[in-house]
């Protein structure tokens, strides 16, 4: 799958963008190969289990859809995860509509993520895997996108809509509270 | 459990676990950890937390590439035409019909106005000439005025006893005038040339005048 698009590996982003523009859909698979496994990460962490590939191809749909609209303020990565949070929550409105059940909250991504313990070896990410549950949702966001991605405040106060003093409060707050369930 | 208290090294942790940060700041950063425990810590956690939740369920990326919008239709262009071309001929083709619609408006406003300032500038181009009794007078009038409203001003000389007349029509300046029209004003003003002086002691200011329509100022 590597080889299909190993022309195109060294180009940036944007390049890609403008070949894609071009005619070139071998630039729309480098772009998808870059950032699909970040966007399924994403989606994990913001307590999508199942349909984790729909939800980015969804993602990527929508944002191919719209490409003119990108203005290369702040990355591609960051904006394909703008849309794909934005996605997981209409899903997520829609799904409680249908169900007419109570909305995804803060315990609920817990309760999915339990499930999940058996299957982690070491019990200190075990531990791990529990602290970062516990979290709030905006928390739990912040806290892996700046961990996992290593985002900027400024691009995580974009993704998740907020200001960059308060992306920064979350994340040192999710922190401390991963630090105590480890050490304390 | 107590943090580190640069602030500056704690912000910096979790890029470099990310894999964010540059060689020297890596090494900078690991110098720092090695001697503080606060960091170490915190460095592990971080860790802990990537390698828990770094593992993504496989993605095919045909299947989505697949699911794509097509990328938009690159122009096309004509062969043996450049592109430049295509685009010029529509701007030459709406600059030629500015240029047609402006001029015929400017034929059509100076005529509009032309006429109306002809009416409001024009010079009632009679001038009357009074001669001695010997040459008479002559009179040159414009089709405007009739020639029995031509009066002739002789001032202080006598009527005329015989009066002759140069009747030329022109509407504008001289140049608009045709050969046999300035030939005869040619001769109307040698015949003036051929005449005796008066004999008034003061000078006949009504001799030339050319009159002017007092509703046309």
């Amino acid at each position: 799958m590597a080889k299909d698009h190993e022309p195109n590996e060294d180009f940036s982003d944007l390049e890609l963008i403008a070949r894609w523009r071009a005619g070139d859909e071998r630039a729309a698979t480098s772009l998808v190969a870059r950032h699909a496994p970040a966007l399924a990460r994403f989606a994990m962490s913001l307590g999508q289990r199942s349909d984790v590939e729909e939800v980015v191809q969804d993602t990527f749909v929508r944002a191919f859809g719209s490409i003119e609209s990108f203005r290369a303020d702040s990355s591609l990565r960051t904006w394909l995860f703008t849309i794909e949070r934005r996605l997981i929550l209409d899903r997520r409105r829609g799904d409680r509509r249908r169900r007419d059940d109570a909305a995804i909250d803060d315990g609920d991504a817990a309760t999915q993520f339990d499930a999940l313990d058996g299957l982690v070896a070491e019990e200190a990410e075990a531990r791990v895997r529990m602290a970062v549950d516990r979290l709030s949702r905006l928390q739990r966001e912040v806290f892996l996108l700046r961990v996992n991605e290593g985002l900027s405040y400024k691009e995580i106060a974009e993704v998740v809509g907020s200001t960059e003093g308060a992306a920064r409060v979350h994340y040192h707050n999710a922190m401390r509270a991963v630090k105590e369930s480890l050490y304390v | 459990m107590f943090d580190c208290a640069n602030v500056e090294i704690r912000e910096l942790l979790p890029e470099l676990v990310a894999g964010r940060v540059d060689a020297s700041t890596r090494a900078r950063l690991e110098a720092h950890v090695r001697s503080c425990p606060e960091c170490a810590s915190e460095l592990e956690a971080l860790r802990l937390v990537r390698d828990a939740f770094a593992s993504a369920p496989l993605i095919d990326t045909h299947r989505i590439v697949a699911a794509l919008p097509k990328p938009p239709a690159p122009v096309t262009i004509r062969p043996g035409q450049p592109a430049s071309v295509n685009r010029w001929v529509g701007w030459r083709a709406a600059a030629a019909l500015t240029m047609i619609t402006i001029g015929g408006l400017s034929v059509a406003v100076s005529r509009r106005f032309g006429e109306g300032g002809a009416e409001s500038t024009q010079i009632d181009s009679t001038v009357v000439i009074a001669l001695p009794e010997s040459a008479g007078t002559t009179a040159i009038d414009t089709p405007a005025r009739s020639g029995g409203e031509s009066t002739a001003t002789s001032g202080q000389h006598p009527a005329p006893r015989s009066v002759t007349k140069a009747e030329l029509s022109f509407n504008g300046g001289v140049g608009d005038l045709d050969d046999a029209s300035i030939q005869a004003l040619l001769g109307a003003l040698d015949e003036i040339d051929r005449a005796p002086v008066a004999p008034s002691a003061e000078p006949d200011r009504s001799s030339v005048l050319p009159v002017i329509k007092g509703d046309d100022r």
